[in-house]
């Protein structure tokens, strides 16, 4: 596997040309030096949940038994290609039980840039897997929803409206009504609006648990502190 | 004899178009106009895929796409876009190496401004 991880790299060093010569051999010198400290390891089942790096080796079927390998096509008796074929992930790699949790505190921070960065880490837009068809997001509880602020006059001048399809069935509430009323609506409504719309954006809507004070019960999936890097995210005092 | 080709093609359609004729010939021509169109889209798709890929996994280090691949076009290094997702993917010590070298050759944008705050930023990485 380690082999095969050594193989592969080099195979993808020919996509270089010969013209880079400055920035081609330390770059083959680090892969190389990447597949051999791979070599110690198992294979390491896909570590998607994880932040940071998602080491996916090639697992066992790297090598074909001589028996089987009728089954298999001439360019597939090495293992699957992964150079040529784009990655798409299998069940196992999006298994919601093994996909990190977050937990951000909303108090003063910006509704809107908040709600953003959440409906990045649900989406899975700041993962490498990446894949807009697959589920591969975390999960994003937010405590104390109703601290969250906004800037300007929107507390008194942003409206909230809901109609109930009937005729004149129309309803308008301000931030700070709806705010006193059912505060966890107002990130709900903020992130939904951010998510896609279709059966997959329905389902990503479920990853997020907006609660009110600062409790929550998810302390058994052991969330972590939501890392946000927009610089205006807190509330000017 | 084209009936019999065109409900061979309507498999799995929804409803009368995968039974009758009538149906199925005109769901089975959209079928083959789509299948055209979307062999050139595929491509398109994947490529945007890939720059969507690379993109997450240069922000992990920091560096934005665009900043990535100036740095690498300066440097000469002609990878394309499909083999370094999947090195970000599969290879993230490589890909952090290839950063490092896009990093050093082009740091990035030192003029940003940013607004000025007045509250200490609590948990920004």
């Amino acid at each position: 596997m380690a082999i095969l991880c050594a193989a592969s790299s080099s195979s993808s060093a020919v996509f270089a040309p010969a013209k880079c010569n400055p920035s081609f051999s330390p770059l083959s010198s680090k892969r190389s030096i990447a597949g051999l400290s791979f070599a110690p390891s198992k294979p390491v089942a896909t570590a998607v949940g994880k932040r940071g790096f998602a080491v996916r080796c090639q697992k066992d079927l790297s090598v074909v038994p001589l028996d089987q390998r009728w089954m298999f096509e001439e360019s597939e008796v090495d293992g699957p290609d992964i150079w040529n074929k784009t990655w798409y992930p299998k069940a196992r790699d999006h298994v919601n039980t093994e996909k990190p949790w977050y937990i951000v505190d909303a108090t003063d921070k910006i509704l809107g840039r908040l709600a953003s960065t959440i409906a990045i880490y649900i989406r899975g837009k700041n993962l490498a897997t990446y894949t807009p068809s697959v589920d591969m997001g975390a999960f994003v509880i937010v405590v104390n929803a109703e601290k969250v602020a906004v800037s300007g006059k929107k507390r008194t001048q942003k409206l909230y409206r809901r109609h109930s399809g009937r005729p004149g069935g129309m309803k308008i509430e301000t931030f700070d009504q709806l705010q006193q009323r059912i505060p966890e609506r107002i990130i709900e409504h903020a992130v939904r609006g951010m998510l896609p719309k279709g059966r997959l954006g329905r389902a990503l809507f479920n990853h997020l648990k907006v609660y009110k004070g600062p409790e929550h019960p998810h302390e058994a999936q052991k969330p972590m502190e939501l890392p946000i890097r927009d610089k205006r995210i807190m509330k000017e005092r | 004899m084209n009936k019999a080709k065109v409900l061979k093609l309507a498999k799995g359609f929804r409803g009368r178009a995968k039974n009758c004729i009538r149906i199925a010939r005109e769901r089975v021509e959209k079928a083959l106009q789509y299948s055209y169109r979307d062999r050139r889209n595929k491509k398109r798709d994947m490529r945007s895929l890939w720059i969507q890929r690379i993109n997450a996994g240069t922000r992990i280090h920091s560096v934005n796409y665009g900043n990535f691949m100036h740095g690498l076009m300066k440097e000469n290094i002609q990878l394309n876009r499909k083999v370094l997702s999947e090195l970000s993917m599969h290879e993230p010590h490589s890909f952090k190496a290839l950063v490092d070298i896009s990093r050093n050759a082009f740091p990035g944008n030192k003029n940003v401004v940013h607004a000025p705050r007045k509250v200490a930023l609590p948990l920004s990485v």
